[in-house]
């Protein structure tokens, strides 16, 4: 039963490890379709393997695994971005050059990131983070002609090792006050003991919180991610600030919501400062910005602390808010990269806002999702991204934390100053001088994901009744551990 | 048939349908206009059938969109929406005939723009729940702020960053006290809930409904604007079309004072008592300031813009005296701000045909040249400084019985502002339109066959109002006298001044029954 219940983080590995090997067949076709064939089969398995499991509750390997709706929700977020940046990726130059590779460092990213979705225990929600992490050192620097590229692995490798022994120490720290590396034993130990307020717990809070908060690239811990998000190959870019953001929130709700819910005193404080700086920082650093994917990485690290209020607040609202904000997220910012990754082939300087400037009138389809894509991630009524913010700053007013909703609002005001810029070039704009074309074709398939991401951004509006019911039985699921 | 839903629809889905790309000029102009003309006939149907005595919301649609965040969509209108909703849907309807013969560049987005922006104006003005309230007063930013920013005149790029940036500083604490409104309503009656019409007696405490009131307060004091929020609206009105800025001054600036009488004053009535007094002086400083600025403005179009000022100011202490027959005073004040205003911006368009500016300064003795078009100025004049036997003599008498009888020195300081609207329209009147004749080519300002059309539906409402002004003052007894109730509770006055019966939410002595209890919400795991 354990190992049945590990299927679809199974099956994501082992279609990685087949992956590699396929694309070392010899022969043009096997090397061009094979890695991306084996990819797209394997995610589309673990799709279904989560639908399958989708109302169990299985506490695998003596509880270092949950396999309950929380975690199928995730792996459902992972299983969708890594999709999507499979299919964005098919002509991109990193992944034809070196196919195998690059799907299945993709793959066990995605692995990684499952088994964070699912962690009982610290252990093994390290190790989780630190596969996906090590994979996406490698997929940043996989176009290793660029210097841009090689900078941003380099950096990400930095600032990733020091994110992540900052969040080692963090949970040695948990270790010593409890004496279990457990998240349900944790949780056992912190309900009605004295731990609440003692240095050691404080000291482990707060060090975890800055070792997600790395992950997360909330702020101030967000340094590097506006350079790696510009050196990475796009497609990269897109999973990183997609599938890694999902990743590191599932394991603030995991530590945090439910293993220390006892303490919540004590770290709803600080994780409420982060999210404000995060929402400062992000928003008002990406009102300079003129290349898309740094705007992007701002507004990425803003939205950061948007999702964060709902880990603040600390109640099952919250984790609610927060999964379903995820959702959205993920549908927005894949409809904002998959515009950028085409109008990269189109012209040389594809990734700068001016390049887009008359863009959305020469192809409105384009046009359409671009603009629901800022609106709803400005927070615009009524489109999805409005209802996530009204829930999250919902949730923080109903734990008190009036102050957090109002600079989420406050932030969501400045937001609209760069979403909207970007559309007014977009719409109005002409660009001059002319463009130096590349005219290189785009992915096949782009143009499937963008409409299909303007599509799910209308969709989680109009049908959000019945996905909130699934955020909220993932996030009860989450709590009733 | 859910007969409102589709009011603000179909201009919206007009407006959807203009943005495809290839939709020639013709074509669009058809749409628009049709669109406008069929909302325009669906709600005089409303208004006929509407019963003039309930004092409840009619014709009510609605539909659960996210039952588990107390979401919904829910829209009506009762005896003060329904003649907002006819200005808007009047006005706009006039705005595009205008529009379609003077077209401008672009035509086909400034059109769906129009209609984009009826469609939330509309939306505003029929919401029966404070999201769905929020989420039109948000959306009516969008349209407004291209409308500005693409068409606008000199100096648009500032004036559309102050709008935006001065209306979105009022409605982020807006929608921070909607949420809070929710939750703490919760706290009380048990119910989670966003309705206006349920969360109307609900017995907040005195602070809560003072620091809930504020939240809402400052943004629809920005929207009037009240003095000293005004900030913006010199900028927009200069820097826009004459169209929009017409738009702007005629229906838009209504949003605010509506939000005072639907939510404010109804949902918070001791926030609103306590603040009474102050929201009225600073309604008596906007009028003698913008009567003011109006007598010394350089053209006509700023002149009308300050003079709004000064009738907002009006429909203010109107509402803010928590009196029946002055709330119906500004109601239908409302309506003839509307249509003065309106009235008033065709004239400047139509004399800015025979002129390069509409500096007052430059021009004189358009009389001589024109003289029906002098004669409608002086209707309009007449009309905007309230003379008896004037629509808006009605409305201001209306406002100022009441005001009167609660706070005699407010209604002497106002009438000063009566007596200033007659310095600055008499003035405007004279050098303009008497004189010897220079600087304006006045057979070029003359009214044509076509100008009629738009100016004698305007003019044909004023005089109707000026004789028969219980055409509306009569279906707004019974809503406006449930909306002020509970402020005149919380003022503490005379039992006989209140008509309509004030229910406590919840009821006293209702004692939670078992299972009643609210949910724990702490689980621990």
């Amino acid at each position: 039963m354990n190992l049945a219940a590990t299927t679809p983080i199974l099956i994501v590995a082992a279609a990685a490890t087949l992956a590699l090997g396929v694309g070392l067949v010899p022969g043009r076709a096997a090397e061009r379709y094979g890695p991306t064939a084996v990819a797209i089969i394997g995610l589309v398995a673990a799709a279904v393997m989560s639908l399958v499991f989708w109302g169990d509750r299985i506490e695998a390997f003596e509880g270092s695994l949950h396999i309950d709706r929380f975690s199928m929700l995730l792996n459902l977020i992972f299983i969708t971005a890594a999709l999507a940046v499979i299919i964005l990726s098919i002509r991109e130059p990193g992944a034809v050059a070196r196919r195998g590779e690059y799907a299945s460092l993709i793959l066990f990213s995605t692995a990684g990131m499952m088994l964070v979705g699912a962690a009982g225990d610290l252990i093994v929600l390290f190790v989780g983070i630190e596969i996906l992490s090590v994979s996406l050192y490698v997929l940043a620097a996989l176009e290793v002609w660029r210097e841009r590229s090689l900078e941003a692995g380099l950096k990400y490798l930095i600032m990733g090792a020091i994110g992540s022994s900052i969040l080692l120490y963090g949970f040695a720290l948990l270790y010593g006050a409890t004496g279990t590396t457990r998240l349900g034993e944790i949780a056992d130990a912190l309900n009605g003991s004295a731990l609440g307020g003692e240095p050691l717990v404080l000291g482990a809070v707060v060090l975890m919180v800055a070792g997600l908060g790395f992950k997360a690239s909330a702020a101030p811990f967000h340094m590097w991610t506006p350079d790696v998000y510009e050196g990475a190959p796009t497609p990269i870019t897109a999973f990183m600030s997609t599938a890694t953001k999902a990743a590191a929130l599932a394991a603030f709700l995991r530590i945090f919501t439910a293993g220390l819910a006892d303490i919540e005193a004590d770290w709803d404080l600080i994780i409420g400062v982060v999210a404000a700086a995060a929402i400062i920082v992000g928003n008002v650093a990406a009102l300079l910005q003129d290349n898309m994917k740094r705007l992007l990485a701002y507004s990425s690290v803003g939205q950061a602390g948007y999702l964060l209020i709902g880990v603040a607040a600390g109640s099952i609202q919250g984790a609610e808010a927060t999964l379903y904000y995820l959702l959205v997220y993920l549908a927005m910012t894949l409809a904002a990269f998959a515009i950028v990754i085409i109008r990269e082939r189109e012209v040389i300087d594809g990734d700068t806002v001016q390049a887009l400037a008359g863009y959305a009138r020469r192809r409105p389809v384009h046009g359409a999702v671009l603009t629901l894509a800022m609106l709803s991630l400005a927070g615009f009524p009524p489109l999805s991204g409005f209802l996530g913010k009204f829930l999250l700053f919902g949730s923080a007013v109903e734990a008190d934390m009036i102050w957090l909703a109002v600079i989420g609002a406050l932030g969501s005001i400045v937001s609209l100053g760069y979403y909207l810029r970007v559309l007014g070039v977009a719409w109005l704009g002409d660009r001059r001088p002319s463009p130096a074309e590349r005219g290189l074709e785009s992915p096949p398939l782009a143009g499937l994901v963008t409409v299909t991401s303007g599509l799910a951004i209308v969709a989680l509006t109009i049908a959000a009744s019945p996905v909130l019911d699934a955020c909220r039985s993932a996030a009860e699921s989450l709590l009733a551990a | 048939m859910p007969m409102v839903t589709a009011i603000i629809l179909l201009p919206l889905a007009a407006a959807l349908a203009l943005a495809i790309p290839g939709t020639s000029r013709p074509q669009a102009r058809m749409t628009a206009l049709l669109a406008a003309g069929l909302t325009l006939a669906m709600v005089i149907s409303l208004t006929v059938r509407l019963d003039r005595d309930a004092a409840g919301l009619q014709f009510v649609d609605r539909h659960s969109w996210v039952s588990e965040a107390g979401l919904q969509w829910a829209v009506g209108v009762d005896g003060i929406s329904i003649w907002l909703l006819l200005l808007t849907a009047g006005i706009f309807m006039l705005a595009l005939i205008a529009t379609a013969w003077r077209p401008p560049e672009r035509e086909v987005g400034f059109l769906a723009a129009m209609l984009a922006g009826e469609a939330s104006l509309l939306g505003l003005f029929a919401a029966a729940d404070l999201v769905i309230f929020y989420v039109f007063w948000e959306a009516m930013l969008v349209p407004f702020f291209f409308l500005i920013a693409i068409w606008g005149g000199e100096g648009r790029g500032p004036a559309t960053i102050k709008f935006i940036i001065y209306t979105m500083v009022g409605s982020v604490p807006m929608l921070v006290a909607i949420l809070a409104t929710a939750f703490v309503a919760q706290d009380i009656t048990g119910q989670f809930t966003f309705d206006i019409s349920e969360l109307r007696g609900v017995s907040f405490s005195e602070a809560e409904s003072t620091w809930l009131f504020a939240g809402f307060v400052l943004a629809f004091a920005i929207k009037l604007p009240i003095w000293p929020f005004h900030g913006w609206l010199p900028d927009a009105y200069r820097a826009a079309p004459l169209i929009v800025t017409a738009v702007l001054a005629a229906v838009m600036s209504k949003a605010g004072v509506y939000g005072l009488i639907r939510v404010g004053v109804p949902t918070f009535p001791d926030g609103a008592a306590n603040f009474a007094i102050v929201l009225s002086v600073l309604a008596l400083i906007g009028i003698v300031y913008g009567s003011l600025m109006a007598w010394r403005a350089p053209t006509m179009r700023m002149l009308v813009a300050y003079s709004s000022l000064a009738h907002l100011g009006f429909i203010v202490l109107g509402i803010m005296a928590f009196d029946i027959q002055a709330g119906q005073g500004a109601v239908l004040q409302m309506v003839n701000h509307g249509l003065v205003v309106a009235a008033a911006f065709v004239i400047v368009g139509l004399i800015n045909r025979g002129t390069a500016g509409d500096h007052i300064d430059r021009i004189g003795g358009i009389a001589s040249g024109a003289p029906r078009l002098a004669a409608v100025f002086l209707i309009v004049a007449l009309a905007a400084l309230a003379i008896p036997g004037s629509n808006s003599f009605v409305g201001e008498f209306f406002i100022l019985t009441g005001v009167f009888r609660h706070h005699l020195w407010l209604a002497v300081l106002a009438t000063i502002g009566i007596l200033l609207a007659a310095v600055y329209m008499l003035r405007l009147y004279q050098t303009a339109m008497n004189g010897p004749a220079f600087g304006a080519n006045a057979r070029a300002i003359e009214l044509r066959t076509l100008d009629y059309v738009v100016l004698s539906p305007l003019l044909a409402a004023m005089l109707a109002i000026a004789l028969w002004p219980a055409g509306i003052v009569g279906s707004t007894r019974a809503p406006v006298a449930k909306a002020v109730a509970p402020a005149q509770v919380a003022a503490e006055r005379p039992t006989d001044q209140i008509e309509a019966p004030v229910v406590p939410n919840p009821p006293p002595r209702a004692l939670p029954l078992p299972g009643d209890e609210p949910e724990v919400a702490e689980v621990s795991p």
